[in-house]
Order: structure tokens, then C-alpha cells, then sequence
């Protein structure tokens, strides 16, 4: 008995697992008629990402391993882990890491909390939710590059309408596009602005689906105001809270286009460079196909790492109903 | 159109068959019911007969026409759902309209064959209605009206009454029954209601496991069940089965009438007492036996009396109690 | 909708809470208005420092004209038009079209092939680029409309959000269908597509605005300055008006009036759609 419990056990996992990979594979009632007629109707959607989104995973990792590529060809001839080596001991590429992870630890944190005041002071009041909630938004629908644009005026040191202001208080203008130190700062203020109004969406959507009932259960057992935010508010908002740090620092670790069009370039020594702009410049300007591929490939793996980090934390915050 | 089911098999995925092998003939012009037990197998007939399932085995034969592997957008044939099944972006006259375009039939014509159909059903004055605005009577009558339009060979209906409320149904119930007989086509109904199986239909083919348990007129399968279940399936309030050795006797309640003690075959004490209509419902504890027994308004009888009660011979069913079988 | 006394969210009250949001508001709309502005004013009203202006003397329309003159914009117009439109039908199409496979037929490999098509929504576009770069290179489209519709005709996003609404509508619809004769394309596109608007309203606005504001990948694609499109022209376009900043509002306000004019209109459904999905990346 003892010895044949193990054994059974396998064969039944295997069983198990085949049977699911069998139902997974074999739908019910299906014949090769339904499924040659399924796949014209998939034909389409799938000669397309089969193309553009599938074999390019696999395309860049072999990019990633030539170390002898010709950019106009388009051919690679030998192999190896140069390109790795070189991306991980760039000094360019460790810069443009630390550059983008400042941006991140500055732009999420600062876009959540506003958000969340934006949205909680959006649902107190009660009419007007509308029309603040369209206002706070549009940035979100304006392309960045349009943006960057405008603020590239904004953040003009003479004439730009920001150190206009900052004049009023008695501040020196201040070179934000110019100088290193103001580079990431002018940034964060325009990345942090225009990501507004997609936080206060979520969170007030998030808002509204809180049953009402809580509050008053809260009340009843005598809890402040302050007491009912954190034990009500914040536990049934932390799944979009969740979502929405996760979503942002994906996002905000591919900044890229703002950066082209507001500094047009990698700003004064290389201060606003991230690593989307890495691999632009080795693609594009250094034309080292390998090399873009690999350094993407270890941006892939940062926020792959990253992600999984956040998921891990959030299990043990995220409040699920 | 004669329908035939020859031998109809059906098995989902490899699991035991919901349908083992089922034989039977719908005349033409009859409306016969499917009736039995959820999970008996007479959805997945109607199914079949509909093409929206395709057997494992046996054949569907409308008039001498194989019709087995026919896609159910070719049979033309005429289907009603429990939930009605409207398009609900379309307005009345459209949904009706909604078969007849699919043949390509000019627009005024089939405008005009619509409207005919809708005067049948009693609904000409809500085409500009969309179905969310119906009740689910009108919704039904819709339905029905979509399902003739086209001036099918068969009919089917799905439980169609089971989402009406207890007096619609019954109106709805005759309003079908009326429409079948002015149109004349052959109606095949599914229903798990046998009172409504018994008052609608010319045939109750009864249904069991897969498998057809008897197949009658209305009256035919009332007086002569030909197994337990069917005798315990049809009848309200349900017939009293009493073990008796091998066998099980099977006395429907209007067949116990009260009697002298003399001639009594079961005694015993009123334990419940409920007045139905005209009739008076009691139960009678009889040993290890309760029966039912529905007496006429002339017979007072009180909770707590000693009562006789007796049946015809003929009235007396005896099943085996081993094969469940009329003997 | 909210109620105060039980929601009680804030030690401040609704007049403060008003001005507050009225503030930022404010906050939020000044570049933009600020934009517009500058786009009505002279390079030398602009940079003017003592006194600074902040109201031009007399609206400059010319330099609308004067920022078209500088870059061919009504024909970046045009391919970002070209591109969105055809883009977005394409995309309704296969979407449709696959989202109705995934809900609604029977076949082999199904639920394999849908996880894997999830599966591919994790990797970011970055490390897609350079691929399909050397893919659209092969295939002869640099600077040729195909390289920057077709990589976008399909979006995994789109079918599932497509097949979830499809998997809403009740299966004896499509049973009924039959019955009343209809093919499975004739049902998909008589009954399942009038039902599904919503849905498909919020994948065209979804495609649309991403499309427009698309950067990196035109960027690679087009080297020709005819092929351009709006925000890779606008990006280049400092490039060539200098430091004129005249012009380069003006140029901004032209890259970004069709967005606002489709928000205006469609403000709700865009909203409801963003909510539902991040929209840019």
C-alpha cells in the first residue's frame, strides 16, 4: 500500500495533466469542419500578431546574441554574449538606468497621491463630478509629443511662463531644460501633470463602487472620519491603488517621446536620458541592432522583475473583496 | 410532414449518451410533447431535431427526407425558446421580419407576410414596440410569430411557458394550442409540466434517462402507465404506490372511493384534509402506507376520522417491483 | 451621487473642496490655454521680458499659415488620418471577426491559442520594435503606409475585451439565428455587431486616439519628411522653425484640435473606454 501510493499519485498527476492539456487542446463538440471554419474567421488577428507581436519575441532574442550584425543587410553572422556584457557594463547604460528609476520613484508615488485627493475631492462634492473628471482627463487623450512641446515652451529660462511665476515668490529663473540638475524635475512636473487625469479615473471609478453601506457600518461603530478612510476607503481602493501603481511604473519606465521632444535629445550630458532612449540611440542613431536588442531584452527583465516585486508586496496589502 | 427519429443517439465529449437510441414518429399535423425529468434527454432531442446538435449515431427523417446532417439554418423549420430569444435591437416587426429576409424575400412582401403573422398571434398593435418593452406574454407571441413566419414544416417549442407567471401560462397555453390548429403544422413541444403535456398535446411521448418510457394520447398514458415512472411522473396529486410482496400497486387518488367497511380494502386515519376546487384532497395513514385519496364534494369526511376507502379492479395498476414494468 | 455624511472623506468642506478643484482645474487647462494663446501672439510679443505680454496686440492667424508654410503639416494631416481610419477599420474587422471565433465557435486548440494570445499582451511594445523594424525593412515598407498600418491591424486587447461582451449575449440568440436560417456571418453581423456598439465604440475611440498620438513607431518607420505623421512631425518640427515659438504653438494646436474635437463630442464613451484600459504605451 505504502509503496504503490506514490506511484499512483504520479500516474494520476499526469493523467490529470494530460486530460487538462487534452480539453485545453480538444474543445468540446468541435469537428474539423468548425475548426477549419474557426481559423479563417482567426485568420486575420492572427497572420498579424503571429507577425508583429509573436516571432518578434523570439526574433530579438536571437538580434540580442550577434556579434556581427550588418545594420543595411540586415544579416548577422557570428554569435555570442558580447552585447550583454557591453550593455551591462555600460557606464551610458547604468546612467540611463539610474535616470529612468528616479523617474519612476518620482513620477508614481506623486501621480497616485494626487490622484487620490483629486478623486476623493471629486466624489465629496456632489455635482460637477463630470465635468472636473473631463477636465483632469485631457491631458490623458493629447499625445505626449504635443505636450512636451507646449511645456518646452513653459519651461522656456527667459521667456517660459513657469519662471514667470516662480518670479512672483522671488525665484531666480531657473534653467530646467539646460541645466543637469533640473533636467529630471522639469520631467517628473510634466509626466506627474499629464498622468493625472487617468489616476483620478480609475480611483474615482474605484470610489464608486464602494458600497455606501460600509461607511455608515463604519459610523455606527463609531468611527472618525480620518478612522473611516483608512479602515473603509483606502482597503476598498487598494485594488485599484494596486492596479494603477502597477500600470504606471510600466508605463512610466518607457518614457521616451516626451523626453525626444522636450529636451530634443538626451538633455545636457546625458541627464534625461532613460533606457528607452538608450536603446533608440544604439537602434537608431549608433545603429547597433544587436545591441538596442539586447539592452531592450534587459529592460524587459527589469520590469518583468519589478512587476513580479509589486505583485508579491500587493498580495500581502491589496485588500479583495 | 411525418417525423421520424431512428435509433437517435447522442453523447457529449465522450461521456455516457444523454440520448440512447430513441425511435418514435410525429404525424403530420400533430402537436406532440416531449415531456419528462430535467436531464432526461428532451432538450437535447429538440436540439436535434433542430440541427443546433448533431447525433453521435441514428437518423432524423422529415417526411421521407434524411435531414441528419442538414445545418439548421437549411431545415426551415420554426423554433420558439424558453427565453423567447428576441434580437433585441430590432423593433417587433423586424424580428418577425428577421427569417423572411434571411430568404431574401422582397421587403413588401415580407412586410406584409409579418403582419399577417402578427395578427395571428395577436400583436399587430406593438410592431413599433422594441421586446424590452414587452411583457413576456407578448414577448412568447412574438416568438411564435417569428418562428411561422416563414410558413415552416415544424414547430418547435421549448418550454415555452416556463418563464410565464401561473395564469399567462395558462392562457398562452391554449393561445398555442389554437394557433397550431389554425395553422396546421406539426408542433413538437418540450415541456417538464405534465399537466401541460396532457391538456395541450395529441401525443406525450415520455421521456426518462435517455430514453423514450411511453409514448400515448393524453388519456392513453393517464389510464395506462405502462411503468412506475410513468405512472408516478403523470398525475396531480400523484398516484399511490403500495408495495404489496413483488409487486406494486398503483391507485391514482380520484380512484379511491370511500366504502363501507366491509367491502374496504384500506383503512385508516385522516391525517390531512385540503379542499381543491370542488374536490376535498385527504391523506390517509394506513399502516406503513399514506394515501392520497380526492374525494368528491358529497363525501364529508373530518381530520381524525377512520375512513375505508376502495378501488375498481381495473383501476388497480400492478407493477414488478424488480423491472418497474406493468404486469 | 455621493453622499456627504456618510462619505464625510475629508476634514474640509464642499465650498473649500470646490475652490480646490476649481484650482486645479485651472492648473490643468492653463498650458493648453497657454498654448492657444501663444499661438495668436508674435515671436517678439513671446519673448518679450519687461513688460511681458500676455495678451497678443492682434491675433496672428497668419501664423497658422506661416507654420504650414514651414512643414508640410496638411500633408502630415493626412497620414495621420490615412492611418487612424484605416487603422480602425481594419482592427474593427479582425477583431470582430477573431473575438467572434473565441466566443462562438467550436474548434480544436481554442483555449490553448487564447492563453497564448494573452500571454504575448505582457511584452512590451520596446522589445517588439526592432523585429518588426527588420520585418517591415525585408517587406520593402519604410516609408510606405503599410509599415505604419499594418503592424496595428490587430490588438489581442481589443479581441478580449470584444469576446467578453460576446460571451454576455445569450447563446439561444445565436441558436435562434440558425433557426431563422442565418449563417454564423450573417448572425455575427446582423445581430452581434448592432449588439456589441458599445463595445465596439470603445475599440474604435481606443484605437483612434492611440493611433493619432503614436510616436516611437512612425518615428522608425518614416524617414521622408511625406510620410510623417502628425507627432513625428510636430517633434521635428523645432527642428525647422527654430526657436519661433510662434509657430511652434501654432503647429501644437493644429497636432492636437482633432483629439479635442472627437473629446468634446465623445467625452463620456472616452472616459468609460479609458477606464476600462490604460490608453497610452
Amino acid at each position: 500500500m505504502k509503496e504503490t501510493t506514490p506511484l499512483a499519485n504520479k500516474e494520476s498527476f499526469t493523467s490529470k495533466f494530460s486530460k487538462k492539456l487534452r480539453n485545453a487542446i480538444f474543445v468540446d463538440g468541435a469537428t474539423l469542419k468548425s475548426t477549419a471554419k474557426a481559423y479563417l474567421y482567426l485568420l486575420p488577428a492572427l497572420i498579424i500578431i503571429v507577425v508583429f507581436s509573436i516571432y518578434p519575441i523570439f526574433r530579438s532574442l536571437q538580434l540580442a546574441f550577434y556579434t556581427d550584425f550588418n545594420f543595411f543587410t540586415r544579416e548577422g553572422f557570428e554569435t555570442g554574449t558580447d552585447n550583454f556584457t557591453y550593455v551591462l557594463n555600460s557606464q551610458t547604460f547604468h546612467l540611463s538606468l539610474r535616470n529612468t528609476i528616479t523617474f519612476v520613484i518620482g513620477v508614481v508615488p506623486l501621480t497616485i497621491i494626487i490622484s487620490l485627493m483629486i478623486a476623493l475631492a471629486i466624489h465629496s462634492v456632489a455635482k460637477g463630478t463630470a465635468f472636473f473628471r473631463s477636465i483632469y482627463f485631457l491631458p490623458h487623450i493629447t499625445s505626449t509629443i504635443a505636450i512636451a512641446t507646449v511645456f518646452q515652451w513653459i519651461f522656456h529660462t527667459q521667456s517660459g511662463i513657469l519662471n514667470y511665476i516662480l518670479s512672483w515668490f522671488g525665484i531666480d529663473p531657473i534653467a530646467w531644460l539646460g541645466h543637469p540638475d533640473w533636467a529630471m524635475p522639469a520631467l517628473i512636473i510634466m509626466s506627474v501633470w499629464s498622468n493625472l487625469g487617468f489616476g483620478t479615473v480609475l480611483l474615482l471609478a474605484g470610489l464608486q463602487t464602494i458600497d455606501k453601506g460600509l461607511y455608515l457600518a463604519a459610523k455606527v461603530d463609531g468611527a472618525g472620519k480620518w478612522h473611516r478612510f483608512t479602515t473603509v476607503t483606502l482597503p476598498m481602493l487598494s485594488p485599484t491603488i494596486f492596479f494603477l501603481s502597477i500600470t504606471s511604473v510600466i508605463g512610466s519606465f518607457r518614457i521616451f517621446g516626451q523626453i525626444f521632444a522636450l529636451f530634443r535629445g538626451p538633455g545636457t550630458a546625458n541627464s534625461a536620458l532613460t533606457v528607452v532612449y538608450f536603446i533608440y540611440q544604439q537602434f537608431w542613431e549608433v545603429r547597433n541592432i544587436p545591441r538596442a536588442s539586447a539592452a531592450a531584452l534587459v529592460l524587459f527583465a527589469i520590469i518583468f522583475a519589478i512587476t513580479l516585486v509589486q505583485m508579491a508586496v500587493g498580495k500581502k496589502l491589496v485588500h479583495y473583496k | 410532414m411525418n417525423i421520424q427519429l431512428q435509433n437517435l443517439t447522442m453523447a457529449f465529449n465522450n461521456n455516457p449518451p444523454t440520448l440512447k437510441g430513441i425511435n418514435t414518429t410525429i404525424k403530420d399535423g400533430q402537436l406532440a410533447s416531449l415531456l419528462g425529468p430535467s436531464g432526461c434527454g428532451k432538450s437535447t432531442t429538440l436540439m436535434l431535431l433542430a440541427g443546433l446538435y448533431k447525433p453521435t449515431e441514428g437518423k432524423i427523417l422529415f417526411g421521407d427526407k434524411d435531414v441528419t446532417n442538414k445545418e439548421a439554418e437549411h431545415r426551415g423549420i420554426g423554433m420558439v425558446f424558453q427565453n423567447y430569444a428576441l434580437y433585441p435591437h430590432l423593433s417587433v416587426l423586424k424580428n418577425i421580419m428577421f427569417p423572411l429576409k434571411m430568404k431574401k424575400v422582397p421587403k413588401a412582401e415580407a412586410i406584409e407576410r409579418a403582419t399577417k403573422m402578427a395578427k395571428l398571434t395577436q400583436i399587430d398593435h406593438l410592431l413599433d414596440r422594441k421586446p424590452g418593452q414587452l411583457s413576456g406574454g407578448q414577448q412568447q407571441r412574438v416568438a411564435i410569430a417569428r418562428a411561422l413566419v416563414k410558413e415552416p414544416e415544424l414547430l418547435l417549442l421549448d418550454e415555452p411557458l416556463s418563464n410565464l407567471d401561473a395564469r399567462l401560462r395558462l392562457e398562452m397555453r391554449e393561445e398555442i394550442r389554437r394557433i397550431q390548429l389554425e395553422v396546421g403544422i406539426t408542433t413538437i413541444f418540450v415541456t417538464h409540466d405534465q399537466e401541460e403535456a396532457l391538456s395541450i398535446s395529441d401525443k406525450v411521448i415520455l421521456m426518462n434517462d435517455g430514453e423514450i418510457i411511453q409514448e400515448a394520447s393524453p388519456l392513453d398514458i393517464y389510464k395506462t402507465p405502462n411503468s412506475i415512472f410513468s405512472a408516478t411522473f403523470i398525475g396531480s396529486p400523484p398516484i399511490n404506490m403500495i408495495k404489496d410482496g413483488d409487486k406494486i400497486l398503483g391507485i391514482r387518488p380520484e380512484n379511491l372511493k370511500p366504502t363501507a367497511e366491509a367491502n374496504s380494502k384500506f383503512s385508516g386515519t385522516v391525517t390531512y384534509r385540503e379542499t381543491i376546487g370542488r374536490d376535498t384532497l385527504i391523506k390517509v395513514k394506513c399502516g406503513e402506507n399514506t394515501l392520497n385519496a380526492l374525494l368528491e364534494t358529497g363525501d364529508i369526511v373530518n381530520f381524525g376520522d377512520t375512513v375505508h376507502l376502495t378501488a375498481e379492479k381495473e383501476n388497480i395498476y400492478n407493477f414488478d417491483a424488480s423491472t418497474g414494468r406493468r404486469v | 451621487m455621493s453622499d456627504q455624511t456618510t462619505l464625510g472623506q475629508g476634514p474640509l468642506s464642499k465650498t473649500t473642496l470646490y475652490i480646490l478643484l476649481s484650482l486645479g482645474s485651472i492648473l490643468m487647462l492653463l498650458p493648453f490655454l497657454w498654448m492657444i494663446i501663444s499661438s495668436f501672439m508674435t515671436n517678439h510679443e513671446l519673448l518679450s521680458i519687461n513688460p511681458r505680454v500676455f495678451w497678443p496686440s492682434t491675433f496672428q492667424w497668419n501664423n497658422y499659415y506661416r507654420a504650414m508654410q514651414v512643414a508640410p503639416f496638411g500633408r502630415y494631416f493626412f497620414n495621420s488620418f490615412v492611418v487612424a481610419i484605416l487603422g480602425t477599420i481594419g482592427e474593427l474587422i479582425t477583431t470582430i471577426l477573431a473575438a467572434y471565433a473565441f466566443s462562438r465557435m467550436k474548434f480544436w486548440g481554442r483555449d490553448i491559442l487564447f492563453a497564448i494570445l494573452l500571454a504575448t499582451m505582457m511584452v512590451p511594445n520596446e522589445i517588439l520594435i526592432i523585429p518588426n523594424f527588420i520585418t517591415i525593412a525585408n517587406l520593402g515598407w519604410v516609408d510606405r503606409f503599410e509599415a505604419l498600418i499594418v503592424p496595428w491591424l490587430a490588438s489581442v486587447f481589443s479581441i478580449f475585451l470584444l469576446r467578453q461582451f460576446f460571451l454576455g449575449i445569450p447563446i439561444q440568440l445565436s441558436y435562434a439565428a440558425k433557426v431563422d436560417g442565418c449563417s454564423d456571418f450573417k448572425f455575427l453581423w446582423y445581430v452581434m455587431v448592432p449588439l456589441a456598439k458599445p463595445a465596439l465604440i470603445t475599440i474604435t475611440l481606443l484605437t483612434t486616439i492611440s493611433s493619432w498620438n503614436a510616436f516611437l513607431w512612425p518615428l522608425i518607420v518614416t524617414n521622408i519628411t511625406e510620410m510623417r505623421t502628425v507627432p513625428v512631425g510636430l517633434a521635428m518640427f523645432r527642428g525647422e522653425a527654430g526657436s519661433q515659438y510662434d509657430l511652434l504653438m501654432a503647429a501644437t494646436v493644429l497636432a492636437v484640435l482633432p483629439m479635442f474635437v472627437l473629446y468634446l463630442i465623445m467625452q463620456k464613451y472616452i472616459v468609460a473606454a479609458a477606464s476600462r484600459s490604460g490608453l497610452k504605451g
